[in-house]
């Protein structure tokens, strides 16, 4: 919506600078035969037109938005780990919130590990942290039928490279769209 | 699909037509199981009698084809004539003749199909003691080799080898993850799922008719079945939550799946239509990783009970549950060797994984990889209990390498950027 008067703003400004210009540009040539357009400029219309596109309210489909995108973050997990650290109980707190706001939408709880270990055992893990988001969100209030948990264990990794910074980044509990 | 439909079909009936193709051997002596280690075999050239240069390139084809696995087997050396100094100790020779028929147009490449005789004979004096026909054509030069291998194996060892035997495993590049399959030695690459989402843990029936797998190809993890001759893909079980890799019963008949239905990871037998046969773990750590014993009648398990992944053996009832692994933090993704003496596994110290051999009865536990592998996961035995295959990232990417666990030596199997894991040996 700001954008749009934003630009509405900027056209109108062009116009007037064009329409200012243009009259004092041609006032001092008198050898020229061509009859000046008189016709005046009317940006009227323009500017009604962009106004009621802009009044118009635009409905957010925030079940085809990434939860990121309003304010559900994931959360992440020491090494080895599934229980929640106070800082993941906080911002879960903060998504219950959201997520009561959205009661018609079903979220995804995916459980990641970081690369170390074995493919099995970190799919297991996985589903453990998945359950420890899935628990705490429903023991706040959230319906367990607003939530669904899966695993992708070492799979799927949002960070690449073998070092620390990589690892805490890969080991989260990320909420999707089913 | 209709095409890998098509390689499937190719891949099990060439097979089944080597076979058949093959003639009555002729037997000169009678030996059974010989105790040796590393035989001399001296491989001389194919004779080609006619065909021209492609027949000259079949011959070098296929004597580099039995080479390769007689070195790989372990049992045998490979050896050409100009390495020989003492003649007087070699004890086996391969011979062959090659004759290729190369004809004009119209003719079937049935018709085509060069004639071909592999031999196996003593020294001294060029005893005969095994003779192979074949008729392959052109483009099963590779398996007709290995066929004839196979045979040398089971002739001096009274075991079949690894020549005949293939590599299931999944790889991927991050986004997704897809069952292929090898021959043992690196060739005949396919692939056998193509459903853009993960699949994993693929497992030979014995039969080697079917693969069972993990996939997420309906969302969620289920455990599905591949038919190797139609190529079709069949659901075995998905239940909510987790369903994990799927572990044959030797006698085909029931798959051992860890299921987390419960809430938690629990070990099941399934019949493979996905009924509960027994659960055989009660427990609210996680419990995964089943392997049968060669007999059925154990399994050996990971749980993490103790607060960290240990191995456990239980009877095939869910009793006599009693523990494996006592060394190590974290220990997963056991294989019970074919003669049911050994156990591998993944064991993670200091933030690496590495391959394990340890006794059954829980002794004599060794590395088989040190830290220049960087980690090591998924260890599968071949048939011949003395190869494993595993995944390795020693080279920055996982990818699949073999090794003899007697001797140490180890090969590359796969190549390439993306990720393979989880592998499985064939029957």
């Amino acid at each position: 919506m700001n954008r749009t008067l934003m630009m509405v703003s900027i056209m109108l400004a062009a116009l007037f600078l064009v329409v200012g210009c243009g009259g004092s540009d041609q006032a001092p040539v008198v050898d020229d035969p061509t009859p000046v357009d008189t016709t005046p400029i009317d940006p009227e219309p323009v500017a009604e037109e962009v106004d009621t596109v802009a009044d118009e309210p635009e409905p957010i489909d925030y079940a085809s938005m990434a939860p990121q995108e309003y304010g559900i973050e994931d959360v992440f997990f020491a090494f080895d780990e599934y229980t929640l650290s106070d800082e993941a109980m906080a911002t879960l707190s903060a998504a219950a919130g959201i997520m009561r706001q959205h009661g018609d939408i079903t979220y995804v709880v995916e459980g990641h590990c970081d690369e170390r270990g074995t493919v099995e055992y970190n799919l297991a893990l996985g589903e453990k942290r998945a359950i420890a988001v899935r628990d705490f969100l429903v023991s706040l209030g959230i319906p367990s039928s607003q939530l669904r948990i899966t695993s992708y264990g070492e799979e799927r990794a949002f960070a690449s490279g073998s070092n620390e910074s990589a690892w805490a980044l890969n080991r989260r509990g990320h909420f999707a769209r089913p | 699909m209709s095409r890998i439909v098509w390689k499937l079909l190719f891949l099990c009936l060439t097979l089944f037509a080597v076979n058949a193709l093959a003639g009555d051997p002729e037997i000169s002596i009678g030996t059974s199981r010989v105790a040796f280690d590393r035989i001399d075999m001296l491989v001389q050239p194919l004779d080609v009698v006619s065909g021209g240069t492609e027949a000259q390139e079949a011959a070098w084809l296929i004597e580099s084809v039995i080479r390769v696995d007689l070195d790989y087997s372990g049992f045998f050396r490979a050896l050409s004539a100009e390495d020989i100094s003492d003649t007087t100790r070699i004890q086996y020779a391969i011979e062959g003749l090659l004759e290729g028929r190369l004809a004009g147009t119209g003719v079937t490449p049935q018709e085509r199909a060069p004639l071909l005789t592999l031999k196996l004979v003593a020294y001294p004096g060029r005893q005969l003691l095994l003779s192979k026909r074949y008729r392959p054509t052109w483009d099963r030069l590779r398996a007709t080799a290995h066929h004839f291998v196979n045979e040398l194996h089971l002739f001096l060892n009274n075991e079949p080898g690894i020549s005949l035997t293939q590599v299931v495993f999944a790889r991927g590049d991050g986004e997704r993850r897809d069952i292929y399959c090898l021959d043992y030695d690196g060739e005949n690459l396919l692939r056998l799922t193509a459903n853009r989402t993960f699949n994993l843990f693929p497992s030979w029936s014995p039969d080697k008719d079917d693969v069972a797998f993990m996939s997420y190809r309906e969302g969620q993890q289920g455990i599905y079945m591949l038919h190797t001759r139609t190529g079709k893909v069949g659901l075995v079980n998905e239940t909510v939550g987790s369903n994990l890799a799927p572990a044959w019963h030797p006698g085909g008949e029931e798959l051992l799946v860890s299921l987390s239905k419960v809430g938690q990871h629990e070990i099941y037998r399934l019949k493979l239509d996905g009924t509960v046969i027994r659960r055989l773990t009660v427990s609210p750590a996680i419990e995964i990783s089943p392997s049968w014993s060669p007999t059925g009648r154990d399994v050996v398990f990971t749980s993490d009970r103790t607060g960290t992944p240990q191995l456990y053996i239980m009877d095939a009832d869910g009793s006599g549950r009693r523990r494996l692994s006592f060394e190590g933090r974290y220990n997963d993704a056991a294989d019970w060797s074919p003669n049911g003496e050994q156990i591998i596994y993944a064991c993670r110290e200091n933030n690496i994984t590495q391959i394990v051999l340890i006794e059954a009865r829980g002794e004599n536990r060794r590395f088989l990889t040190d830290s220049s592998w960087r980690n090591c996961e998924d260890p599968s035995w071949a048939p011949d209990g003395r190869h494993i295959v595993f995944a390795s990232d020693r080279t920055g990417v996982f990818k699949l390498y073999v090794m003899d666990v007697r001797d140490g030596t180890s090969r590359q199997l796969t190549f390439g950027d993306e990720s393979d894991k989880t592998p499985d040996w064939s029957p």
